[in-house]
């Protein structure tokens, strides 16, 4: 059995007070792929992989929480480069890739039993068991985009090495000339216990009880990470005008439809590609796996709840009438503005919004 | 001989051509419910299945009707403050039912609470109510907001048409635009069953508490407004399909402006195919695709395979005109006399440009022969849309004892998902999610409403 790493949450909240909305530091970030566990609702503890930020800049000590998604970087407008050093703890080679910014890659072969040359890696490797790697991306683009591991992918996807990564066109603006004024993140991803069980215990690979990935068969479904039927710090808190970016994340394999109840999404990007026309609106979106698409809502009527749910239905305990509950998996979605008008601080919907750090962007380090 | 017959009822329908001119039969429209206060009541029924199953199902009702799959289409003005209330028949171990309604800021009392609205629990009587304002124009769906994976695809799910202010059913646009202008609209509801887990559930109501497994969903039959090929081209309201009232043949002439209505009501994607030319897509979730305010449909798009996913609506626009066959779709000869433009076939520069105004031939083609020697009775296979000729609005004599589903020598277009294995019912192909259009001669009259 692997032993979760458990660490201090002290440090993670340490770093979310210093590191304020918008004002990330340098992009340059440290990375710690490893293991942790994530409980199920009903109870069934799962081995997940994922990362951590070492949060004083160095792999000298262990600290920061496996968690996934990984933690939500983020590159200064004004900074065109992102440096993520990874120093890898798990058992197989890791990497980084994020598709939709371009870099120099160095893919890695192996030679199969047959003597085929075959690709193992898209890029440079951290080794197992403390390896460590350093990739950087000179002239990163804005918008929004998935880091994820580019070794293994049909396993390490899905074992939780994945994250985001965002970069603002100025201030406030997502893209050039496309403002917001709140932001939430929202991650979809899935997870197949069997896979997980049959990684944590060493029976997946070649001659295993489990050697692919082929009879894939989620039974929990995440929102940032969370199987939960609520959610919790999802949600900012919106005002009647604001413009709400959301950064919708398909770090799955299925493709997930988010609806959103009571008002309307407008569609700026996909895959960090802005629209031609980032005005058309939507109720439903198709969000494929590895997409992102970045929308806009605007709340329009104070008191009015927004949700967003997956329209394909998808809920973690499938079983039953809904796992216990008599509704199902909801993301609470976006809170009711206040009658008012004017903007409050920490407020949210009784569906469990959450203040959400009072405006700022929304963490997905959880645990 | 047959073709002759058929020639000479044409003369006739021409004849008749000019005494119908503006009194062909009403545009071809949805069937639906107007209005702004509806009654719904979720009920248990069962969908027929042309593979010989009768699937247990979940739907909602209106007022004391069957229950229906899909709901009633409900068909509102834009402005107009819609009202429905919903109780809960089903069986106490379906647990509690909602609606909701995406594309409509909508508020919700009485019943109980839920996660995303207010609930009507299974006591029969306990009513929710919803109510919004219809905005905007558009199609749009409405479903249960109540366990979804379980009561979507157990069939809990309906269409919206919100008719543009100003709608003028002589003259009708989808939206506030005139490029939204059609001739027929048709609704495409498209959902998929998983069928064993109706089974289960049934089982489960029969045992008292209800225990599937939502993520294990695998749909094995696939439907358009809530029927299966070929049972989606029959009429609407056929008796022996008592909890299915909604049907899908398309009927159009040449140069007919059909606005689909696509709605994705369903837990899976679907490839909406539609043969015999592009159509365009004017709109999406009840927004037409404009640049700005006011500017019409100026994003529309060309495409024949429309990517539904759950959650979203299409518009889009078809027409068929013959345009660009390369030949003359109302055939070529002494035997099939037809002008465009005026201009006989068998005049000696039979070509025009345009098309001609009443038959909406692409007279361009006119007079070209089709290019194909055209191969003897004997050497043919029949099948039962083959009206005798390739040739619009003409039959031709069929062997002895062939019948044909034809009688006006239409064009059949076979309309489907192009994911092929939707095209089968339960395993047995063909079927599924499928119908076809017929292009019927110009003279031809055309059934009532899908």
């Amino acid at each position: 059995m692997l032993k979760p790493v458990r660490t201090s949450i002290l440090p993670l909240l340490v770093w979310l007070f210093l590191v304020p909305c918008g004002i990330a530091p340098a992009a340059e970030f440290y990375l710690r792929a490893g293991v942790n566990t994530l409980t199920m609702p009903d109870n069934t503890v799962v081995t997940i992989w994922g990362f951590a930020l070492d949060t004083d800049n160095n792999f000298a000590t262990v600290d920061g929480t496996v968690t996934s998604p990984g933690p939500m970087l983020s590159v200064p407008a004004t900074d065109t480069t992102l440096t993520i050093h990874l120093r890898n703890t798990l058992p197989e080679p890791v990497s980084i890739v994020v598709p939709g910014q371009i870099t120099t890659m160095a893919p890695q072969f192996f030679t199969d039993g047959q003597g085929r040359s075959r690709v193992r890696s898209f890029t440079a490797e951290a080794a197992a068991n403390g390896g460590e790697a350093t990739y950087t991306w000179t002239n990163f683009r804005p918008g929004t985009f998935m880091y994820q591991s580019g070794s293994h992918v049909a396993v390490q996807v899905q074992m939780g090495l994945f994250g985001g990564v965002r970069k603002d066109a100025a201030a406030g603006q997502v893209y050039p000339g496309i403002g917001y004024s709140r932001e939430a993140i929202l991650f979809f991803s899935e997870i197949d216990p069997a896979l997980h069980a049959a990684v944590a215990g060493g029976t997946y690979g070649p001659g295993r009880a489990m050697t692919s990935t082929i009879d894939y068969a989620p039974k929990y479904f995440l929102y940032n990470g969370q199987a939960e039927i609520t959610l919790t710090g999802v949600v900012p808190t919106i005002a009647v005008g604001d413009r709400v970016l959301v950064r919708l994340i398909n770090a799955g394999i299925m493709t997930r439809a988010p609806e959103l109840l009571n008002s309307s999404m407008t569609v700026l990007s996909e895959d960090g590609n802005v629209a031609p026309y980032p005005i058309l609106e939507r109720n439903a979106l198709a969000l494929l796996a590895g997409k992102t698409m970045d929308v806009i809502v605007t709340p329009e009527a104070g008191g009015t709840v927004m949700s967003l749910f997956d329209r394909r239905g998808y809920t973690s305990l499938g079983t039953s009438n809904g796992g216990g509950t008599a509704t199902g998996q909801v993301i609470p979605g976006l809170a009711a503005p206040p009658t008012t008008g004017t903007v409050v601080q920490g407020g949210g919907n009784g569906g469990g919004g959450g203040g959400g750090g009072g405006g700022c962007f929304i963490n997905t380090l959880f645990n | 001989m047959k073709q002759a017959v058929v020639k000479q009822a044409l003369i006739g329908a021409v004849l008749a051509l000019w005494l119908w001119a503006g009194a062909l039969p009403g545009h071809a429209a949805i069937t639906g419910v107007t209005g702004t206060s509806f009654s719904f009541v979720a009920r248990e029924g069962y969908v027929s299945t042309p593979d010989g199953g009768s699937v247990y199902s979940w739907g909602y009702a209106l007022d004391n009707g069957l229950m229906q799959y899909p709901g009633p289409t409900l068909i509102v003005n834009q402005g107009a403050t819609v009202t429905i209330t919903l109780r809960n028949e089903l069986p106490a171990a379906a647990g509690n039912v909602s609606i909701v309604f995406p594309g409509h800021a909508a508020t919700a009392s009485g019943g109980v609470a839920g996660g995303l609205t207010r609930e009507a629990p299974p006591d029969g009587t306990t009513a929710a109510t919803y109510t919004f304002t219809a905005a905007n124009p558009g199609t749009y769906s409405y479903h249960s907001g109540t366990r979804i994976g379980l009561q979507v695809d157990m069939g809990l799910v309906g269409a919206i048409i919100v008719r543009p202010s100003g709608f003028n059913p002589a003259n009708p646009t989808a939206y506030n635009h005139p490029d939204s202008a059609y001739t027929y609209e048709h609704l495409f509801l498209l959902t998929e069953m998983d069928v064993p887990f109706h089974q289960a559930v049934q089982a489960g109501v029969l045992a008292g508490a209800i225990n599937v497994d939502t993520t294990t969903f695998f749909a094995v039959t696939w439907f358009i407004n809530g029927r299966c090929a070929p049972d989606t081209m029959l009429d609407d309201g056929v008796p022996w399909l008592p909890n299915q009232p909604y049907g899908a043949m398309v009927m159009m002439h040449p140069g007919d402006k059909v606005l689909l209505r696509l709605i994705g009501a369903g837990r899976d994607s679907h490839p909406f195919h539609h043969h015999g030319n592009n159509s365009t897509i004017i709109a999406r979730d009840g927004k037409l695709l404009e640049s700005a305010p006011g500017q019409g449909a100026d994003l529309a798009l060309s495409d024949f395979t429309i990517a539904m996913s759950p959650g979203s609506t299409v518009d889009a626009l078809y027409t068929w005109t013959g345009e660009k066959l390369g030949w003359d779709a109302y055939g070529t000869g002494a035997e099939y006399e037809h002008s465009c433009n005026g201009i006989s076939v068998n005049a000696v520069n039979p070509a025009s440009a345009g098309f001609d105004p009443v038959t909406r031939e692409y007279c361009p083609d006119h007079g070209k022969p089709i290019p194909v020697v055209l191969p003897s009775d004997a050497e043919l296979t029949y099948g039962p849309n083959y009206g005798g000729s390739p040739f619009l609005g003409s039959g031709g004599a069929l062997p002895p004892g062939q019948s044909s589903l034809n009688p006006n020598s239409g064009y059949f277009f076979m309309w489907h998902s192009h994911n092929e294995k939707e095209m089968t019912n339960y395993d047995i192909f063909p079927g599924g999610m499928m119908t076809h259009v017929v292009i019927e001669h110009p003279n031809v009259m055309l059934m009532g409403g899908n």
